[in-house]
């Protein structure tokens, strides 16, 4: 018995082996008049694959519309999503991967700091542009040239949004509950120094964990601090969850939320309790802009349903990369040269994209405000909130 | 004060819910001395067969429960009947190792068909609200209250007086003897898990309808929360599992209130930790509970390990220094460097786990502390890479023994709760010190391997510097075993007592053997710092912790080969399924459980 279930161990083993090794060397180069390639790392399993799963409904679509009239130069255009459930440990992989594959032109992702920035030093090296189009960290593109991020600046939209807190809704006496990483840290640093320079106190700010569901005691301390406003730095499901405690805790304040939250997620999730929550957007679909119009309309069509942030800028990035390759060509230093110097890119979320060569960010995303009424997001109508 | 009785309610509230799991956990616990790690999954499951049952079929709320509480009880059935049963009677490591691997294969079934995104899931439990203090509690919170309660007394009531029930107890006590009189234990397993998972399915559900959200990544966190609590309480007893979530729900509201939220977790794990240190059977457990566990043999079962010829030792090692010159994929080269780094981390866990037997459930945070040792040292103190990363080898053998001694007088399971909390505390000070570790925003521009002038960039280069460090620390530890210290801490690991009575401190030994563990760890954490520029606290999260264990009772316990082979399958399994795109973590579960099956002695035996 024992005998037989170890000769069946060494066959099992051998079986993967052979299989593993079938996988690496199968992969042929492949030959001219082939698709042009961005390699995507991110997160498709673990505890970040919902962000994974909308990047690619924004990429499909871009491609859709690309491929749909006549790709780039007669060559359609594609990506290879690489699964890194967000850990370090697999980008780092997945880099070497990308870096060392010569039909890879870009490279997009990873979606958290830790998982992008490790990696960071391995694209540099090779001079492969890695594109994050959701790192905020503001030192992610200091990893070196070939380090490029279009993501929406915080010292963007968190001025914005204590401008929308104090000065339009007329709040005075803010609390803040940020999701405690960096991206949640360095927003929440920035929205307080707004609020107090355009005349607020800000009464209490409270971080939690990233796995957290449970926010009633946090909502009790907030409320013990006597605010006016309640601000929402989080992502959508988070922030539903947020929004349905609230009234757990008795708390009946005004609330602004992030354009992180801005997703028909946020809607399902919260039900009844999001209704009155004020939040900005980059994008709104009601917006006259023609490349907000092409997106949205698309999106709806093909998905049943409407698009977030997380699919906008999935959907810009790509937009963005093929309108670089057009100009400049598949060389990756030529890519990297051409983000520099490429102009006006039409953008859902800019509406025009013109980077900065030193910071190799771009700056002015546009924001609507937006408030939840009968369910939906609707454009705020200037009406201040009945203070309780 | 009346936010003080907003923060009772709050925690009660909590607590509640974190007791529908404890529950379970605790019955499985109590019968079959397993940690089920799958316990989050079948939870996860539940709700999701809610969410079918809900939307899809409209069935109304006593329906909906029914037809979860079947499909999770026949789901335990088949979980203790496919994946545990078989490795009955091998060795008591295997099952812990087995639901893990359920656990993984579940979830991602979860995710296939329901994707990632989160769900709502409506209530179908009226919106009364009922103003108590400052806030409210809705009938939600008073049926999660009446369920668990009445959960917890028809258990009781089976167990007391039902046939089954006394033949549940009785297994519970004794196996053996319980079989002998006729008891038949399978069908008792059988009985056992279905009712467990039938609660822990029921309590998906309902804290799935109480927040208005489910994921198929819901299931971690329920685990390790769930295993906190019915610690607190006593490890398989059922009513303690109730009263210790409840108290782990208070402490954690009580932390908020005192110092904030970002404290939650970090005030609760240390009330964990000096309960156990101060009642260590748990606040319920009482003289009456379970008697100390492992006594000879019993946790960690004795194999005949696969011993390595010295010809082929010295030839495995060659082929290693020689692959980066075969072998020119610099992908395939990196994946190997992520296996030596791993390979150090299973090394140092089975040191501990397998030679000294005290399973660790924490060994993440020995990355953490020498991964943020080696950034700091570099970065302000300005410390040459190849100064800092053994300096911070040492700090983490320090630290960590020093963190885990009040945990010495453990045993068992509770040594492996102990861990886990540690490993949480760690993280959660590396995120809330900021002035010294720059908190949730991390270290970034951490300088590269180099020596002297010469940066270790290329995929050969990182390569190379981390086989020769594992090579050499294995080299190191396998000597360290085949001196008296390793008799004298395998001595130690399978009878404490006996040990004792040949007068030796198993304290001084245990500590020698965490400071090597942490040294080895410690290594490996710096060099992953330096070898990625950039680390925050969560780089090292628990999940890493869960991996290590697996690759330590993969390779086979204490078995320094072993280590490092189950450190090469558990890195390169997931990167060779990438074929296989969305299915590659369901494959990889599957072949871990497959792994476990047919070797559950491990790959190599235990030393």
């Amino acid at each position: 018995m024992k005998t037989r279930a170890s000769i069946w161990t060494v066959r099992w083993l051998v079986a993967v082996v052979a299989a593993g090794l079938l996988a690496i060397l199968g992969e042929s180069p492949s030959s001219a008049a082939e698709p042009i390639l961005l390699g995507v790392s991110g997160p498709l399993t673990g505890s970040n694959a919902q962000y994974g799963a909308q990047w690619k409904t924004g990429f499909d679509l871009a491609l859709d519309q690309i491929n749909g009239s006549g790709g780039i130069k007669g060559r359609p255009l594609q990506y290879v999503f690489e699964d890194s459930q967000s850990d370090p440990r697999q980008s780092v992989s997945i880099a070497q991967k990308f870096v060392n594959d010569p039909t890879i032109v870009a490279e997009l992702g990873d979606f958290s700091s830790p998982a992008s920035m490790a990696a960071s030093p391995i694209y540099q090296r090779a001079g492969l542009v890695q594109f994050g189009f959701t790192n905020s960290h503001p030192d992610f593109t200091k990893g070196g040239e070939f380090m490029w991020s279009n993501t929406v600046n915080q010292a963007d939209e968190q001025p914005a949004l204590a401008e929308f807190a104090v000065k339009r809704l007329g709040l005075t006496r803010l609390a803040v509950i940020h999701l405690n990483t960096d991206w949640g840290r360095i927003s929440k640093d920035i929205f307080v120094k707004a609020a107090k320079e355009d005349g607020a106190e800000v009464v209490a700010t409270e971080g939690f964990l990233p796995d957290e569901k449970d926010y009633r005691s946090t909502l009790v301390r907030i409320r013990e601090s006597k605010p006016d406003g309640i601000v929402i730095i989080a992502y959508y499901a988070d922030g539903a969850l947020i929004a349905r405690q609230l009234r757990s805790a008795g708390i009946k304040l005004p609330v602004v939320a992030v354009s992180s939250v801005y997703s028909p997620k946020f809607l399902e999730l919260g039900g009844d309790a999001v209704e009155g929550i004020y939040t900005k957007a980059n994008f709104f679909p009601e917006d006259p802009r023609p490349e907000v119009q092409t997106f949205v309309k698309a999106y709806q069509a093909k998905y049943g349903k409407d698009p977030d942030t997380f699919a906008a800028i999935a959907y810009d990035t790509v937009v963005l990369l093929s309108e670089v390759i057009k100009q400049y060509g598949t060389e990756r230093k030529a890519i990297r040269d051409g983000l520099a110097s490429i102009k006006d890119v039409p953008s859902v979320i800019y509406g025009r994209v013109t980077f900065d060569p030193q910071t190799r960010r771009v700056l002015g995303a546009k924001t609507i405000n937006l408030v939840i009424k009968n369910g939906k997001f609707a454009l705020w109508d200037g009406s201040k909130p009945a203070i309780n | 004060m009346s936010s003080w009785f907003d923060y009772t309610i709050n925690g009660l509230v909590v607590g509640n819910i974190y007791a529908l799991l404890a529950v379970g956990l605790a019955l499985i616990f109590g019968v079959s001395h397993l940690i089920n790690f799958a316990q989050g999954s079948v939870y996860s499951v539940g709700a999701y067969v809610g969410l079918v049952c809900i939307t899809y079929l409209n069935t109304p709320l006593p329906l909906t429960i029914a037809i979860v509480l079947a499909s999770c009880g026949l789901l335990g059935i088949l979980i203790e009947r496919i994946g545990l049963r078989p490795l009955q009677g091998r060795t008591r490591i295997a099952p812990l190792l087995a639901t893990i691997g359920i656990s993984l294969v579940l979830d991602q079934i979860v995710q296939l068909v329901f994707s990632a995104q989160p769900r709502a899931l409506p209530s179908q439990v009226p919106d009364w609200r009922f103003v108590i203090g400052g806030g409210s509690i809705g009938a939600l919170d008073l049926l999660i209250a009446a369920i668990g309660l009445a959960s917890a007394a028809v258990l009781f009531a089976f167990l007391r007086f039902t046939k089954l029930g006394w033949a549940v107890r009785a297994t519970a006590q004794d196996r053996e003897a319980a079989q002998q009189m006729g008891v038949d234990v399978d069908r008792v397993d059988s009985a056992v898990f279905a009712i467990a998972s039938a609660l822990g399915g029921l309590s998906g559900l309902l804290v799935g309808m109480y927040y208005n959200n489910i994921s198929p990544a819901m299931s971690f966190q329920a685990t390790l929360k769930g295993i906190v609590a019915q610690v607190i309480g006593g490890v398989g007893n059922v009513p303690g599992a109730i009263f210790g979530s409840l108290f782990l729900g208070l402490t954690e509201s009580y932390g908020i209130a005192l110092f904030g939220t970002s404290y939650r977790n970090l005030f609760a794990f240390v009330i964990l930790i000096l309960v156990l240190i101060s009642w260590p059977n748990g606040l319920f457990g009482g003289r009456r509970s379970l008697p100390p566990e492992p006594l000879t043999g019993t946790f960690i079962a004795p194999s005949r390990p696969v011993l390595l010829p010295f010809w082929l030792v010295v030839a495995l090692v060659a082929t290693g220094l020689l692959l980066p010159v075969v072998v020119t994929s610099p992908y395939v080269i990196q994946t190997l460097s992520n296996a030596w780094l791993y390979g150090m981390l299973a090394l140092s866990l089975t040191l501990v786990a397998g030679t000294a037997g005290q399973i660790s459930l924490g060994h993440a945070a020995l990355l953490a502390i020498g991964g943020y040792a080696s950034a700091l040292l570099a970065l302000d103190l300005g410390l040459s890479v190849l100064v800092a990363i053994p300096l911070a080898g040492l700090i983490t053998g320090l630290i960590g023994t020093l963190l885990v001694y009040p945990a010495f007088g453990l045993r068992g399971h509770y040594v492996a709760i102990a861990t886990l909390g540690i490993g949480e505390i760690v993280s959660l000070v590396i995120l809330n010190w900021e002035s010294l570790t720059r908190g949730p925003i991390g270290i970034t521009g951490i300088p590269p391997l180099a020596i002297g002038k010469h940066d270790f960039y290329s995929a050969p280069a990182v390569y190379w510097l981390t086989f020769a460090v594992l090579v050499g620390l294995a080299l190191l530890q396998r000597r360290l075993l085949r001196s008296p210290l390793g008799r004298t801490l395998r001595a130690i690991r399978d009878d404490d007592v006996a040990a004792r009575t040949y007068g030796i401190n198993p304290n001084r030994y245990k500590g020698l053997a965490f400071a090597f563990s942490g040294f080895v760890a410690g290594v490996s954490g710096a060099i992953t710092a330096h070898l990625y520029s950039y680390i925050n606290f969560e780089t090292f999260t628990s999940q890493i912790s869960v991996l290590a264990l697996t690759m330590a009772i993969l390779g086979g316990l204490g078995n320094v080969f072993g280590a490092i082979a189950a450190a090469i399958a558990l890195v390169g399994l997931p990167e060779i399924f990438r074929v296989a795109s969305d299915y590659r973590m369901l494959i990889y579960g599957l072949a871990l459980l497959l792994l476990i099956r047919f070797r559950p002695q491990g790959l190599f035996g235990t030393v």
